[in-house]
């Protein structure tokens, strides 16, 4: 294995964090909905924008270099600016760029982030809500998909959920943990978009969506945003909050496909994570807490055993024994994740790391004591990952 | 009458595919330099790029690798067709591919069950290959 550099370990710190309103946020667009979590991420750092050098975003999925436009509404010029395109492993690709490019010299201060305007895009009009569409149609397979009414990401990971289950004796009341324990989160998160309680009772009474995911295996559709700020360590001693470290990341992508050997079981999160923790110098047990990419609940269980938090095929029973939970072995989605706060392809959970290394939540929302949070982003045709290792500074 | 299910569009790799199944021969992309079969059709060999394949016959049976049911109606034309299996089915030769097992209830579906492949004639000369437990 190739070893990532560890002189980009702790050089860049992470100086400011916010989210845009989350749930339902009608009239806004997904691009101003992201400059609106870029604007109060700038304000929690108590920079002033001319001090920003670099954005570095992913656009949706119709929008052509987003970064551009992005830079228009902040109104400012930029001396490394892309936008990147490996799906909900994009965000935190952003910040594993950013320190690149802080570490070249081509940026002093940038900006990353990600919004997404799915909830609207999907309920504007009737005809949308039926279609249940975020895609172009551009984007959608021709053949060897609709003709077998195969759609849509909730069946791709479904497929994951019954390999897992037949391999492991894995069982949805182990999947239903997952939901419960972030749901409780999220109770506590007054931006979350899900305010009510979820019992496992009232998870299995759920209406099933693609078996074996009913409907509260899935994640949310959701207007959603979220913006970070990286910047050099020395540049980060004298700002307004606590800078967070970033001490690790990796990527992997398993680009031979979902469906191909053991893709769908091992997932990315394996080489993503190994590598993250070698350029951190850690390893899964000095992590106290995980804010993990949870599109589907399965995904929360495969990536806690590719991560090494439990051996493969005992994530189930991982999540099962109360884990994830506040004051449980690793408290993880502590914002309530996308399952429950609010879906913006992995963004929040860099958010929500960050949030959990300045020790600024009250008691009940924050993870007692913790130094280490591993963040994880996952998507595109379910094969890209990325894994960021964020620490006290 | 229900909307009609979506047709194949086919690709230009992947269009010597569909002529076979119209007539009921089941024919994937098998590389005459390696033997590696591979699936879906692309225009060079994914184990060592060669370009010279030839879509060649194969047994039709396989198993199921792992499946899904859909209870939730995503197109108009699957509305009566809920709840039905979509299934990953990997077949002797080795690809997997995406397909519908069909002539068995839903809830008897497992992964590793013997299928082979049937073959549905959906109209307009178009027919998708399905399977079956074999």
């Amino acid at each position: 294995m190739i070893e990532p550099s560890r002189d980009l370990s702790d050089i860049c710190a992470v100086v400011g964090a916010g989210n845009s309103r989350l749930g339902r946020v009608p009239g806004v667009s997904s691009l101003d909905l992201l400059v609106e979590a870029m604007r109060n991420a700038i304000a929690d750092s108590g920079l002033k924008i001319s001090d920003i050098d670099g954005i570095i975003c992913r656009g949706p999925d119709d929008s052509y270099c987003h970064h551009q436009r992005v830079g228009e509404r902040l109104g400012i010029n930029n001396r490394f600016g892309t936008t990147l395109d490996n799906g909900g492993a994009s965000q935190i690709m952003s910040v594993a760029l950013a320190t690149m490019a802080i570490k070249a010299g081509l940026a002093t201060t940038v900006i990353c982030g990600y919004g997404r305007d799915a909830w609207s895009r999907t309920h504007v009009t009737e005809e949308a809500r039926v279609r249940n569409e975020t895609r172009p149609s551009s984007q959608r397979p021709q053949e060897f998909g609709p003709e077998y009414g195969y759609f849509g990401a909730v069946a791709a990971h479904a497929f994951g959920a019954t390999r897992h289950m037949h391999l492991y004796g894995t069982t949805r009341d182990h999947f239903g943990h997952v939901a419960v324990a972030f749901r409780e989160h999220a109770l506590r998160n007054p931006d979350a978009q899900m305010k009510k309680p979820l019992t496992l009772a009232q998870y299995h009474e759920a209406q099933p969506i693609v078996a074996p995911f009913g409907l509260f295996d899935c994640s949310l559709r959701s207007d959603a945003a979220g913006a970070v700020i990286v910047t050099s360590k020395e540049r980060a001693r004298d700002l307004k909050q606590p800078p967070v470290s970033i001490k690790g990341f990796g990527t992997h992508n398993n680009t031979t496909g979902w469906f191909n050997n053991d893709n769908m079981i091992v997932t990315a999160a394996k080489q993503s994570g190994e590598t993250a923790y070698k350029m951190a110098g850690i390893g899964p047990d000095d992590v106290d807490t995980a804010q993990l990419y949870d599109c589907f609940t399965y995904m929360v269980v495969a990536q806690l055993e590719d991560y090494g938090f439990a051996k493969k095929g005992e994530g189930g029973p991982f999540a099962a024994s109360g884990a994830l939970r506040m004051g449980g072995r690793l408290p993880t989605n502590t914002s309530g994740g996308q399952l429950s706060e609010s879906h913006a392809e992995g963004m929040l959970q860099v958010v929500e790391g960050v949030r959990q290394m300045r020790h600024t939540y009250p008691a009940e929302r924050q993870v007692k004591d913790a130094e280490i949070a591993l963040v994880s982003g996952h998507g595109g045709n379910q094969v890209c990952h990325s894994t960021l290792i964020l620490g006290r500074a | 009458m229900s909307k009609p299910k979506p047709v194949p569009r086919p690709a230009p790799e992947s269009a010597p595919y569909w002529e076979a199944a119209k007539q009921h021969k089941f024919e994937i992309p098998h590389c005459n330099a390696c033997g590696h079969y591979w699936f879906p059709p692309s225009a060079s060999c994914p184990q060592c790029l060669s370009t010279d394949f030839a879509f060649t016959p194969v047994s039709g049976k396989g198993k199921v690798y792992s499946f899904v049911t859909f209870h939730r109606v995503y197109h108009p034309a699957f509305e009566q067709e809920v709840p039905y299996v979509v299934a990953l089915v990997e077949l002797e030769e080795g690809p997997r591919l995406l397909t519908n097992i069909v002539g068995v209830p839903v809830e008897q579906v497992t992964c590793e069950m013997p299928v082979k492949v049937v073959f549905d004639d959906v109209g307009d000369g178009v027919s998708v290959p399905k399977f079956t437990p074999a």
